[in-house]
């Protein structure tokens, strides 16, 4: 594992969306600290409601999403929220976001507190 | 003479197998036919007024922020991969009519910046869409989860992850996983056709 301090966040990005519809913001969370840690829960003015949700594949080959009530992240370790799995979920966006835009997410971790994100818009 | 009816049949022969290469139809929706609407509020009869063309069909709807995203990027990026006068179209198909009017999936056309030929979002009449649904087996089942939470109509679905290549003649070619396929694997399996 590269080195780094504390909560760091790499390669996030987020879907475009248009206004009153969904998008999701995808990233990798590492955990250079010395404790275990979870993230709780993440906020926007970008979006009504922001949840954290995960994509699952059901038995009948149709895939689903469900709500999770936070993300354990071990110490030392990354955790991935990508396309088809966990991933921020921004619902009923306040303005649509194109490709080349960005906005401000803030994440909350359990022990580490608050980091916030500049979340470019892309395809 | 006889070398000239042999040669004849040789090159008769030779054609006839040229025209059946090619992948395998997985199914024939020429007999079909579904009046929707374009995200134009334009009147479109799928799959008839695509004949002559190629096309690729994803199946979402708009409130689906990941699954659904990534099946019209993955058209989006097959189509910036094919040559510029390709004729290639690229239709998606909702299947939440009542919350996906025209106008609806014109925002949403946008926010991809699809909102052009030889881009159509479709939606139609309740009936229809389901119809059409059963046809090309795309499996849907609302969930309210968030219903509570919320004054508005929020719903999710729980659906089939689907992209279809339907050749020039209506044809079922191939059919995908339609989140998760490579691009890659779209374009080589074009180049088949």
């Amino acid at each position: 594992m590269v080195d780094g301090d504390g909560i760091e966040i790499e390669g996030a990005w987020a879907r475009p969306g248009s206004e009153g519809r969904m998008s999701a913001a995808y990233f990798l969370i590492t955990n250079f600290t010395d404790e275990d840690d979870r993230l709780l829960s993440a906020e926007s003015d970008v979006a009504q409601n922001v949840e954290i949700h995960e994509s699952y594949e059901q038995e009948n080959d149709m895939v689903g999403m469900r709500e999770l009530e936070s993300v354990d992240i071990p110490v030392q370790s990354t955790i991935r929220l990508e396309q088809g799995g966990m991933h921020i979920m921004l619902i009923q966006l306040t303005r649509s976001i194109s490709d080349g835009d960005s906005f401000e997410l803030t994440l909350n971790f359990e022990n580490y507190g608050e980091v916030v994100l500049d979340i470019p818009v892309r395809l | 003479m006889k070398f000239r009816y042999l040669f004849f049949i040789f090159i008769t022969l030779l054609i006839s197998t040229l025209l059946s290469c090619g992948p395998d139809r997985l199914d024939d929706y020429s007999g079909d036919s579904y009046e929707l609407v374009n995200q134009n509020g334009e009147t479109v009869v799928f799959p008839d007024d695509f004949e002559g063309n190629p096309v690729f069909v994803g199946f979402i709807y708009t409130h689906c922020p990941d699954i659904c995203s990534f099946i019209t990027s993955n058209l989006k990026k097959v189509h910036d991969e094919l040559d510029s006068d390709d004729d290639t179209q690229f239709i998606l198909i909702t299947f939440d009519p009542e919350r996906d009017t025209p106008d609806v999936l014109k925002s949403y056309a946008s926010a991809f910046d699809m909102d052009t030929e030889p881009y159509h979002f479709l939606t139609g009449d309740t009936e229809t869409i389901d119809e059409l649904m059963r046809r090309v087996n795309v499996r849907t089942n609302i969930t309210d989860e968030l219903a509570e939470k919320s004054d508005q109509d929020i719903y999710f679905i729980n659906h089939s992850d689907k992209i279809l290549l339907i050749d020039s003649r209506s044809r079922l070619v191939f059919d995908y996983g339609g989140s998760m396929t490579p691009v890659e694997i779209f374009i080589e399996d074009h180049q088949k056709l």
